[in-house]
């Protein structure tokens, strides 16, 4: 496949959430072209529940890895409980059980829990994007008070998304060259 | 000065604060540590010193200079054991539990409550070990495969509590790290030297990205979720291991929501201890307002009588029970050698939190410091009077026996509180001890939905009562 | 795969067990009569337990912090209104009576559930063994026994326990035990495993009054009887048919007031295997 026009990735800082929200609004009113919504990075500072409505439905995975790994903790749990007991050279005498369900109720409850919050904090790391080498487009105000926007956009298609910018007070315009996927 | 303390009497915190100041109060505190601190430091190796000596003692002699005796096999260790559990209670309630009811006013103070979960549990987690008598054979209760084909028993209170210890420490770590991150990356902007690199290394690459806080909401609200169960399970098995046994007194069907109101309580009383002092030492009475300390007051008021409700509940149930050693158990907790003990324990914990009624002590640092220091009194007297006289005097009279714990004893519980000391000292210096991005949060709303919405009817009100303007919506959004 | 077919097999054991009630997988269950009116309590039975079974001498003082090791123990009681009376003499003429008292060797004990390393087990003998090599020393087994009847090595007793000529006479067939350690009453297991071991290489049973332990066999009034309950010639079961007293219930009913026979609590359900023969009084 042909390398296509040469894209870049345009860094906005803006003093106020307010702000960084009416520029995507008008993103998406005014439908510059080769920007959509989905290219959109927000970063801020706190946490933004409101910018869902904005943004539109982004997927969010940590809950399916959260069900598996319950999932896996109740299996491997009563399994291995059961197996561990069955093979105890130790067996319980005078018709008591050998595999006791209801204690083991509890251990497998336990290690349901255990794999739960494991799993769920693996996947928060693969679906936060953790844990990984990072773009330099960053700003470290962004982790005092400031709201950066991340648009990627080819390179023709810049002025427009920088007059946008300007528009909202932006405070700082960054770009870097994306570089080959 | 005046203005001032009418206002953070009013509200949790004070919606003017600069950002830029939560961001620098908070990375003060982390630094430059004052001559008090080394202090604070040495002292608590020192007491950390005596409990390993104690234990090295122990180590080479036995169990025998602990005093413990045939009835008398568990004692100080178990009930420290249980206290320092119930401890480790504080942080999941005040984050997990007022995490899912939206309680804004945890978020400054949630913090310390959390690393005070997981320092506590990492003191409980040494006392099972120190009681055993072999200690150089405590890996036998960790199910792992071995050719002898020999596993630990399963059907032990003991062996669940060791499960239930590794999950929650597991979980509280887990959780304790998680809210941090967006903290540690704000550390990591503003650090240099060996605490940039921990804080790269720590902050995982946070940048605050909208996907970033995505999973994060998703993620801290499952691990609440955990975490709630969690905690309430393993109080309930170290509860088991008391009602599981036969013995009079301990053999109590409520004793796992007495023991998991019991921690919520202790742990709540240690939340108002370090909320004084931290208030005091980082001088954070901005963030650590006293508004909030009167909720939590509050809250510690209502569990202190769910816990002298079930105090009661349980007295009740056995004075008309017809089991006669639990009886008799009971009327010797009264009126026994151990009587000063147990009605110390129905002051400090079901008389004393009376005073936290009183909305002027609520506010009152000074006053609260030794008042929450007397409900983990009564609380460690608590566990202590669960633990002794029901082994002093359980079914068979020939064992009938009171006594006192020995000097070893002493010096390892004495030692338990300066390794937790130290732990906290340590994490104060390290971390941050308020969430610097939850109180930006917490003032975010505060300007935005309560101030400016305010500001802003007010404005539109006064235009229509002039009528410039009449036509506009004075109540949009309402 | 041995993990599935042990894991099949052990899960039908346990359904057939649950069909045809308890007790059927022992090859023995040894059991003990002690006759309350023929005790005098003379503590030979005592003495003989710590010569038997290498038991540690710990001194006065450990003893009075109840730390001492006696397996074999004779309680003293004394009726009611002579408490406190100076001039009472532990005599039976002044109201004292005796209990021996031993590891009952409960068939469902409630210290073995709750051993964490399964150190506590019931063995295929109806015994309730103590594995001293398995032992942490958690003592979570004593705290819920509701007799009392383990003993916890809170020192290392054998380092003066037995100065040197009298370590000659520890008994080479059971272990000295170290710090740390759970022990209590084996029914003197080493006795019962030689004459077991005897009977299989002569290819014979083993014969009702060939074990003895080491209590019984020093009591000067014959109060002690042992032997196989299962054994349906044996003196223990022939006594336990005489008075009434049967397994699996928690109160003893008697056809005629004058049979004696109790075992101790059992009301909790611990089953033990011993009856103390004596009527019981409610008072």
């Amino acid at each position: 496949m042909a390398r296509k026009t040469p894209k870049k990735r345009l860094l906005g800082l803006f003093g106020d959430f307010e702000q960084a929200i009416k520029v995507i609004i008008d993103i998406r009113q005014y439908e510059i072209p080769g920007v959509s919504v989905d290219n959109i990075t927000i970063k801020s500072p706190i946490e933004h529940p409101e910018i869902e409505e904005i943004l539109g439905d982004r997927p969010c995975h940590v809950s399916k890895f959260t069900l598996s790994g319950a999932l896996f903790g109740l299996i491997f749990g009563a399994f291995f409980l059961a197996a561990a007991q069955a093979n105890f050279l130790i067996q319980p005498q005078g018709g008591k059980p050998v595999i006791t369900i209801t204690s083991n109720l509890v251990l497998i409850y336990e290690m349901l829990i255990l794999f739960g919050m494991l799993a769920t904090f693996v996947g928060f790391l693969f679906g936060a994007g953790l844990m990984r080498k990072r773009s330099t487009l960053d700003d470290e105000m962004i982790s005092l008070d400031q709201v950066g926007i991340v648009i990627e956009v080819e390179d023709e298609n810049i002025d427009p998304v920088r007059q946008l910018f300007e528009k909202h007070h932006v405070l700082e315009i960054r770009d870097r060259e994306l570089k080959d996927q | 000065m005046a203005e001032e303390t009418h206002l953070s009497a009013t509200k949790d915190i004070d919606e003017k604060i600069a950002w830029a100041e939560i961001n620098s109060d908070v990375l003060r505190s982390m630094e430059n540590p004052r001559m008090g601190y080394w202090l604070a430091v040495v002292v608590s190796i020192c007491m950390l010193m005596v409990g390993v000596a104690s234990e090295v003692y122990q180590y080479n002699v036995g169990m025998g200079p602990a005093q413990l005796n045939n009835p008398h096999m568990w004692d100080l260790y178990i009930s420290t054991f249980v206290f320092w559990i119930g401890m480790s209670h504080s942080g999941t309630l005040l984050s997990a539990i007022l995490h899912l009811f939206h309680a804004d006013w945890r978020k400054p103070i949630y913090r310390f409550a959390e690393a005070m979960t997981t320092f506590s549990l990492m003191t409980a987690l040494v006392f099972p070990i120190i009681h055993l008598g072999r200690v150089w054979n405590m890996h036998w209760v960790i199910p792992y495969y071995s050719d002898r084909g020999i596993w630990p028993n399963f059907r032990s209170p003991l062996v669940w509590d060791a499960f239930a210890i590794t999950t929650y420490l597991t979980g509280s770590v887990l959780f304790l790290y998680i809210g941090m991150i967006p903290d540690l990356a704000i550390c990591r902007d503003n650090a240099i030297g060996w605490r940039k690199r921990l804080y790269t290394f720590m902050s995982v690459g946070w940048r605050g990205d909208d996907r970033q806080w995505r999973n994060f909401r998703k993620t801290y609200l499952l691990m609440a979720c955990f975490l709630i169960p969690l905690a309430v399970s393993v109080h309930s098995i170290v509860a088991a291991d008391f009602a599981m046994a036969i013995m009079p007194g301990w053999h109590v069907t409520s004793f796992p929501p007495y023991f998991v109101s019991g921690a919520l309580y202790s742990g709540c009383a240690a939340i108002i201890t370090l909320f004084v002092l931290l208030r005091y030492f980082f001088k954070f009475e901005q963030y650590m307002t006293l508004p909030i300390l009167d909720k939590t007051c509050k809250l510690t008021f209502a569990i202190a009588m769910v816990w002298s409700y079930l105090n009661l509940i349980e007295f009740a149930s056995v004075w008309y029970g017809h089991d006669i050693p639990a009886k008799e158990v009971l009327i010797a907790k009264f009126t026994g050698p151990y009587s000063p003990f147990f009605l110390g324990m129905l002051f400090c914990g079901s008389v004393l939190p009376f005073t936290l009624a009183f909305e002027k002590i609520r506010r009152n640092p000074m006053l609260l410091l030794p008042i929450s220091i007397f409900l983990n009194v009564g609380m460690w007297l608590e566990r202590y009077m669960i633990v002794a006289p029901t082994l002093s005097l359980a079914y068979h009279p020939w064992s009938w026996d009171v006594m006192w714990p020995g000097w070893v004893e002493w010096g390892i519980v004495f030692g338990s509180f300066g390794w937790f000391g130290l732990l906290f000292l340590i994490f104060v210096k390290v971390f941050p001890s308020v969430s610097m991005y939850e109180v930006k949060e917490m003032v975010y709303h505060r300007r935005r939905v309560v101030y400016e919405d305010a500001e802003l009817r007010a404005h539109e009100y006064k235009k229509g009562a002039s009528g410039a303007s009449s036509a506009a919506p004075a109540t949009e959004g309402s | 795969m041995s993990l599935v077919r042990n894991f099949i097999e052990d899960w039908s054991r346990y359904r057939r067990s649950i069909d045809e009630g308890g007790f059927h997988e022992y090859e023995h269950m040894w059991g003990m009569v002690i006759d309350l009116d023929k005790c005098t309590g003379c503590n030979a039975c005592s003495v003989a337990c710590y010569a038997e079974n290498n038991l540690a001498v710990v001194g006065e003082d450990k003893f009075e912090n109840g730390q001492g090791m006696h397996w074999m123990r004779i309680e003293r009681y004394w009726d009611e209104p002579n408490i406190g009376n100076e001039r009472v003499r532990d005599t039976q003429e002044h109201g004292a009576s005796f209990m021996p008292m031993m590891c009952q060797q409960c068939n469902s004990a409630t210290c073995e559930p709750v051993c964490p390393v399964s150190a506590a087990y019931h063995t295929p003998d109806g015994l309730n063994a103590q594995i001293y090599n398995r032992c942490v020393g958690s003592r979570y087994c004593a705290n819920n026994c509701p007799y009392r009847l383990r003993y916890f090595n809170f020192f290392s007793y054998y380092e003066d326990s037995w100065p040197s000529p009298l370590d000659m006479q520890l008994n080479p067939d059971i272990t000295v035990r170290d710090k740390g350690v759970m022990e209590k009453c084996t029914f003197c297991v080493q006795r019962i495993r030689s004459t077991k071991n005897a009977a299989k290489m002569e290819d014979r049973q083993v014969v009702d009054g060939e074990v003895q332990t080491a209590c019984q066999q020093t009591c000067p009034t014959s109060a002690i009887v042992f032997g196989d309950l299962l054994d349906h010639e044996s003196d223990v079961h022939k006594l336990w048919h005489k008075h009434q007293t049967r397994l699996g219930t928690t109160k003893q009913k008697k056809d005629n007031p004058e049979l004696r026979g109790y075992r101790l609590y059992e009301q909790l359900n611990t089953e033990p295997s011993v009856t103390y023969l004596e009527r019981v009084r409610d008072v």
